[in-house]
């Protein structure tokens, strides 16, 4: 009953929805007796329901679709919501349990967790390695490893990258030429550059900005953990955020911004963040690779033309950024799950991808990035080089592989403001861990 | 007989009232003794009174109890102040008096988001007007937002910026309406335009002043828009009222027991805070 009107509720969410559009199973169609060997036309006159998210990717495959029926003989229908309504749409298909839906998108980093423990995706590693509906040209190898693993989930592949971000530092070459400084290598670096740019100018241009919003700013401090040794959660599942060396990091990360950012940085996102970079306010940036537009369009941005790319500096382990993308998934109840496979791999085809990676969706295959068409339209290879430094030694992980993501994010965002703020990190990291843990235990 | 059919006369509004209204509140409470983490995909379950138990060990719901109470008091207490000296200014005749009500008036008719959104833009410490204007009088420029200590202030000015004037509309609308005699006797008898004031005017309007704050502390304690949009409860949660507390237990945390049990919470202070308002009302009419 209670379930019931739940469903109810939410349905009526996304019956308000004008994209929404009601359709009608199709059975199974004409299987033809498989032979070995791939062959496209194997599941000729199926029908395959695809549910996307409105993304600029969309945009690109939309028109492709007929090309893809073609091929196949399959018909596809392909259902488009913005992205609110997409994410209850999707969770209402879900939730019910008779769901007709065959493909659809998912961001591991988000939602990964709760897919696979309701036991919603169906995993792909049988239909990766089988001879008859892996496709010879599509070549799994050609997909960046960290994209693919944000598809993981304790050995098992459920999700294929369609894009893939990453963070990259940003610098003003204008400021850095004026203080004579270079580009930063590591850690202590970074910190060094920030405070000479900042004591250089008598505070007038801060040395580096980075988000300090609470919650938002996880997404980039988890970069600054993964670098200092740290991680989200330890080998058993529990809050590791108060670690030594994730302690470090938050107390790096706050400190960048007390003593060289901008004093606004507790109330910043990214948007504030790099706002204040592109007024060339603020020497440095550390936020998602796909701002480069924003930073370079000479109309909104004081700093168009000026900008330097790099991977984020060394930490006592290393340089490690993160990725994170959309993915093609297939439902585990659907009734082609076969069909749904060579729809996914049309679709993130190299093809595809380059014709992304040009459209500048950042592709999640290597091949689009060395490809000479890319190559020559190339504007900004300082970009390209950062991007693809980053894609190779990135982790998949931005978020806590859990279910309730956004609570374990707001925990650990009072940490870090507690640390801009210049209030005790450890307490404030111990006080985190142990709401991370609570709420884990109360997530069953 | 006759009786019995003037009430199927109503009838029709009272199952539409009580499928809209009572129910919604019923099934909150029925919820708010359940745990239910609708991320997980599993059902609700029962939980009893331990809800509410949970809730008296959680520094998040009194941090947003702090918020709420110090935010309305803040905010009625400036807005009250501010328009009723404002409509006993304005109570008078003078030249392009309607012009400058008009003006006055503007800001009730602005959309609360756009409102918010402005102002969060004009508090920001880099880039907004405020520090400009702060630094031009020689003042020190301020982290509004950004600082814990200065956020509830600065979202009590952005309220007040947008409420005064409904205040100073109710209070002039009745000012207008006053009787003039005791006005004429007071004057008579010898009172300056202060004692008229404290022991005529105020006295008298004061019905008027307690429905605007009845209005006003009712929004101003479910405040949300205003928040959400110019700091989403930060720095941190220092701006976290109980209604935002609400929002982001429910939809942001999908923990749909605990966000009813909060819900109840502030249902209750609302009552509480009318009735209040309602008894003082009363007891001055009568």
């Amino acid at each position: 009953m209670r379930k019931t009107v739940f469903l109810l509720v939410l349905l009526a969410a996304v019956l308000t929805s004008p994209l929404f559009a009601g359709g009608k199973q199709e059975s199974a169609g004409t299987k033809k007796a498989a032979s070995a060997g791939f062959d496209w036309k194997a599941f000729e006159g199926t029908k395959i329901k695809i549910m996307v998210n409105k993304h600029p990717w969309v945009d690109i495959i939309k028109p492709k679709i007929a090309e893809f029926e073609a091929l196949t003989g399959m018909k596809v229908e392909l259902s488009i919501y913005p992205e609110d309504q997409f994410r209850t749409k999707r969770t209402v298909e879900m939730v019910s349990g008779t769901s007709d839906v065959d493909v659809f998108m998912l961001m591991p980093g988000n939602a990964l967790a709760q897919y696979v423990q309701s036991g919603w995706l169906a995993p792909l590693n049988g239909l990766m390695k089988s001879k008859q509906y892996l496709w010879p040209d599509y070549d799994l190898n050609d997909i960046y490893p960290a994209a693919l693993n944000a598809g993981v989930r304790e050995g098992k592949n459920y999700t294929v990258p369609l894009l893939l971000e990453t963070s990259l530092l940003a610098y003003n070459k204008d400021i850095f030429a004026k203080t004579g400084v270079t580009v930063p290598k590591t850690m202590a670096e970074l910190e060094s550059v920030a405070k000479k740019i900042y004591e250089s100018s008598n505070g007038d241009t801060y040395g580096i900005t980075l988000r300090g919003k609470k919650a938002s700013a996880t997404s980039q401090w988890v970069d600054f953990l993964h670098s200092f040794g740290g991680e989200w959660l330890d080998s058993n599942g529990k809050a590791a955020v108060d670690s030594p060396e994730a302690i470090a990091a938050t107390e790096f990360y706050g400190k960048l911004l007390r003593l060289y950012g901008p004093k606004s940085a507790p109330s910043n996102s990214w948007y504030e963040s790099i706002s204040i970079f592109m007024q060339g306010k603020a020497a440095m940036v550390y936020d998602a690779s796909v701002f480069k537009p924003n930073y370079e369009n000479p109309e909104k941005s004081a700093v168009s033309g000026k900008v330097g790319y790099a991977i984020i500096p060394k930490g006592p382990a290393g340089s490690i950024p993160h990725v994170s993308n959309w993915g093609l998934t297939i439902y585990s109840g659907s009734k082609h799950k076969e069909a749904g496979w060579l729809f996914i791999q049309w679709a993130t085809s190299k093809a595809i991808a380059l014709q992304g990676q040009l459209a500048g969706i950042p592709s999640a295959r290597a091949s689009a990035w060395s490809s000479p068409e890319f190559k020559s339209k190339d504007s900004s290879p300082e970009w390209t080089n950062a991007s693809i430094a980053s894609y190779k030694v990135a982790s998949p992980l931005w978020n806590p592989p859990v279910i309730p993501v956004g609570e374990c994010r707001d925990a650990m965002g009072s940490a870090i403001v507690a640390s801009i703020l210049g209030q005790d990190v450890k307490a404030a990291s111990r006080e985190a861990a142990k709401t991370i843990d609570k709420i884990l235990a109360n997530s069953k | 007989m006759k009786n019995r059919v003037r009430y199927t006369f109503i009838l029709p509004a009272l199952i539409l009232m009580t499928i809209i209204v009572a129910f919604p509140i019923i099934y909150n409470l029925y919820m708010s003794l359940h745990i239910w983490f609708v991320a997980s995909g599993s059902g609700p379950h029962w939980n009893g009174l331990k809800n509410y138990i949970a809730l008296l060990s959680d520094k998040r719901f009194w941090n947003s109890i702090r918020v709420t109470i110090i935010f309305t008091v803040g905010a009625l207490g400036s807005e009250v102040l501010i328009g009723v000296l404002l409509a006993l200014f304005f109570n008078r005749q003078f030249k392009g008096k309607d012009i400058i009500k008009t003006i006055f008036l503007f800001p009730i008719a602005a959309t609360p988001v756009a409102v918010a959104l402005i102002w969060g833009m004009m508090y920001n410490y880099d880039l907004g007007i405020i520090n400009v204007l702060l630094k031009a009088i020689g003042l020190p420029p301020l982290l509004w937002l950004a600082d814990p200590k200065w956020v509830i202030p600065a979202l009590i000015i952005t309220d007040a910026w947008q409420w005064t004037p409904l205040i100073l509309l109710i209070v002039l609308s009745n000012l207008e309406s006053l009787p003039t005699d005791p006005f004429e006797s007071a004057k008579v008898d010898g009172a300056n335009s202060l004692q008229v004031i404290l022991y005529i005017t105020l006295p008298m309007v004061k019905p008027a002043i307690i429905v605007a704050a009845m209005i006003r502390s009712i929004d101003a304690i479910k405040t949300f828009d205003l928040i959400y949009v110019m700091t989403q409860g930060g720095p941190d949660i220092a701006s976290e009222n109980l209604n935002l507390y609400i929002f982001n237990m429910g939809f942001s945390y999908f923990r749909m027991g605990m966000a009813s049990t909060l819900a109840i919470v502030l249902f209750t202070i609302v009552m509480a805070v009318n009735v209040f308002l309602a008894v003082i009302r009363n007891r001055d009419v009568t």
